[in-house]
């Protein structure tokens, strides 16, 4: 097997690193990095209203995508419209029925696996935002070698070179204070897809393979995600009234 | 959309009134004097020609690229530049996605002003090929976070990414001596743009009928004035440009006053970019030296056999240090280079769970290329960081510590289950704290 460019394994992910509260106008804020590819991310709370075509029984989403320079092309709308599903199913929406969260996504850096980070920032900066949520989502690419192997986070270039790969986001399981009684019944809650986009050809095999590998990588993620955010939760001020 | 005037925040009667009758007695809503500055922080990102600019509150991103385009027929021999500005609906809950608004057009024209019309940056040392070929600058600026004053910001984040920016060197050969080639980043170095002056934007704004006037606007001392004006100057005191669009007249004494105190601002601050710039110039050096150990080797094959044991220790020590205090390593996973951790990169980011097992890897063959990773002239440097692992060590154990560990790195590729995918965990707390502050 052979090396990866940056010396990683097959299983290595990049160094993560998640900031947040960083903007002072916004609701909630969040900055993701993996490796190179950086990610900044801005919630403003709900606000009263809802577009034409939503439902205005229920919370609705507006996701905005800036690429780092360029026009705003077919892209960006697809990008927006994934992350636009993805989070409308993990948030509760009908906690504030008939308003808009306004999500702003904004590229710093590109090197691959771009909208696992914009997906993963975007989580961090709802839950700094403080918008109710079932529970949290954990995105990661997967590629998929022409022998079969699966590698993780992928670069900018290795996801030019390879001929498969896929987006994945998992949800991460909440702690809860009640112990659940049927949980040896039920599938645990990791098992489940949010949201899956596949890229190119591959066998049914391969992408169950993604789909193991994956879901065991988004453990390793979630549990990075969880410390971070609770770290910082202790200076939390009200910025909705501002 | 009505629905977002609703949804703007807005200023109560008590809170402008407030920061009029303060301003009376020449106070101000954050504790500032009437000309004083907020805090200016220059970041800049991994990429050449990308910064990042914090002025108290705002938040401004600046990208440069460039691009081989045709010239403009009028002007054969000159590269172009072209600013484009983003009010990103982040900054501001008012800010709209979509076609930009008033605020934003004048904004981008007013620092296309200070940095094209008054010819800062040199066009026509980008030309390529008169009539066929020149470099277009392009500058995105994307703000942030709105706090006030985005313009002067704006501009300071548009100079540092402009003084960072590398183009690719090119030349023309080829079968016809017309062909162009752009050269590898890797092969020939980048060269930078040349910036004759830097324009700096001072912003002011007048209250109490233009009797009290302060620089550098808070966001909500914005919403109360009602007249703004800009003033573009340089540290050698041309003005640049002047923008005052509409609001009360101001009398003409007072535009000199702010003319005289903009241009004392302005020296202030090119010495701030140009000392950011400065020290970003000399990481970005240092990253680079350590590609030629073969200059270096020679001199230190001698010592080397001694100094293998005592590397040893040192590694070890580093290793373990380096797992234990995370507030003190040089691998940083953020992509600002102000921190002074990021000096000493002599090795890769070394989030790699294997570096606890150096010692017992290291060969004598490794040594030699990799202690060739500090010169005299960065020991210095090297000193400074690493003082913080261990006051004791000499400079040129350090040199060879550091280089022994980048060699470890990459000798390490045991098959390892998923389970070392994951960094130890301590290592990420460092990311989750450095992310607090």
């Amino acid at each position: 097997m052979e090396d990866r460019t940056d010396g990683r394994n097959a299983n290595q992910l990049r160094p993560l690193g998640c900031s947040r509260n960083i903007l002072n106008r916004a609701h909630g804020s969040a900055r993701w990095s993996q490796g190179n590819t950086i990610v900044l991310a801005a919630v403003y709370g709900p606000k009263s209203g809802t577009k034409k075509g939503e439902n205005p029984e229920k919370a609705s989403f507006e996701v905005i995508w800036k690429p780092k320079t360029g026009q705003i092309g077919k892209q960006e709308r697809e990008y927006e419209m994934i992350l636009k599903r993805t989070l409308q199913s993990i948030c509760l929406v009908n906690v504030h029925p008939n308003t808009t969260t306004s999500v702003i996504v904004q590229v710093v850096g590109d090197d691959g696996s771009l909208l696992p980070c914009a997906i993963n920032a975007s989580c961090a900066a709802l839950v700094d935002a403080g918008i109710p949520m079932k529970h949290l989502a954990v995105s990661i690419s997967c590629g998929l070698m022409e022998e079969g192997s699966i590698i993780l986070d992928l670069t900018k270039s290795e996801e030019e070179k390879l001929k498969a790969f896929a987006y994945l986001v998992f949800p991460n399981s909440p702690l809860s204070v009640i112990d659940k009684v049927h949980s040896s019944k039920e599938e645990p809650i990791e098992h489940g897809i949010i949201t899956s986009v596949s890229y190119g050809a591959m066998p049914v095999s391969g992408y169950f393979d993604c789909l193991e590998r994956g879901r065991a990588a988004s453990a390793a993620i979630s549990e990075f995600l969880r410390r971070s955010l609770q770290k910082q939760s202790s200076d939390d001020a009200s910025r909705a009234a501002q | 959309m009505e629905q977002r005037w609703a949804n703007t925040s807005r200023l109560t009667i008590n809170e402008k009134q407030f920061i009029e009758e303060a301003l009376r007695s020449e106070i101000r809503v954050d504790g500032r004097r009437l000309y004083d500055y907020r805090r200016l922080t220059i970041k800049f990102g991994r990429e050449d020609g990308s910064s990042e600019v914090q002025l108290g509150e705002t938040h401004v991103m600046a990208f440069v690229t460039g691009q081989l385009m045709q010239p403009y027929r009028d002007r054969p021999n000159e590269g172009t530049l072209a600013i484009f500005t983003e009010f990103s609906p982040m900054a501001d809950p008012s800010f709209e996605p979509g076609r930009p608004g008033e605020a934003a057009i004048e904004l981008g024209r007013v620092i296309d002003r200070g940095l094209r019309e008054s010819r800062a940056v040199d066009m026509e040392s980008l030309c390529v090929v008169a009539g066929k070929s020149v470099w277009a600058i392009r500058v995105d600026l994307h703000i942030i976070d709105n706090g006030g004053n985005l313009i002067d910001a704006a501009n300071i984040a548009a100079l540092s990414a402009l003084s960072t920016f590398r183009r690719p060197e090119c030349s023309v050969g080829g079968d016809d001596n017309q062909e162009i080639i752009v050269h590898d980043p890797e092969v020939r170095d980048p060269i930078p743009l040349t910036i004759h002056h830097f324009p700096i934007a001072v912003t002011f704004a007048f209250f109490h009928e233009g009797n009290t006037l302060v620089i550098d606007p808070h966001y909500k001392e914005e919403a109360v004035s009602g007249v703004r004006m800009t003033v573009t100057v340089n540290s050698n005191g041309d003005v640049c440009a002047i923008q005052k669009a509409g609001g009360e007249g101001i009398l003409s004494g007072d535009v000199m006053r702010c003319l005289r105190i903009a241009s004392l601002k302005a020296s202030e601050m090119t010495t701030k970019i140009k000392a950011a710039v400065e020290t970003y110039n000399a990481e970005v050096a240092l990253k680079k030296v350590k590609r030629h150990p073969s200059l270096i080797a020679q001199k230190i094959t001698v010592p080397d056999v001694e100094m293998k044991e005592a590397s040893f220790q040192k590694t070890k020590e580093l290793s373990a240090d380096m797992e234990n205090s995370p507030n003190q390593t040089s691998t940083s996973l953020t992509t600002t280079k102000d921190r002074d951790t990021n000096a000493s990169i002599g090795r890769p980011l070394n989030w790699d769970p294997y570096s606890s097992s150096a010692p017992a890897i290291v060969s004598s063959s490794t040594l030699p290329e990799l202690v060739g990773t500090s010169k005299d002239a960065n020991e210095d440097q090297m000193m400074q960081t690493d003082e913080e692992y261990d006051p004791n060590l000499k400079k040129d154990q350090i040199g060879s510590a550091t280089g022994v560990s980048s060699g470890i790195h990459k000798q390490n590729s045991p098959p390892k289950s998923l389970k070392d995918a994951v960094k130890p965990k301590h290592k990420r707390k460092k990311n989750a704290e450095r992310g607090a502050r």
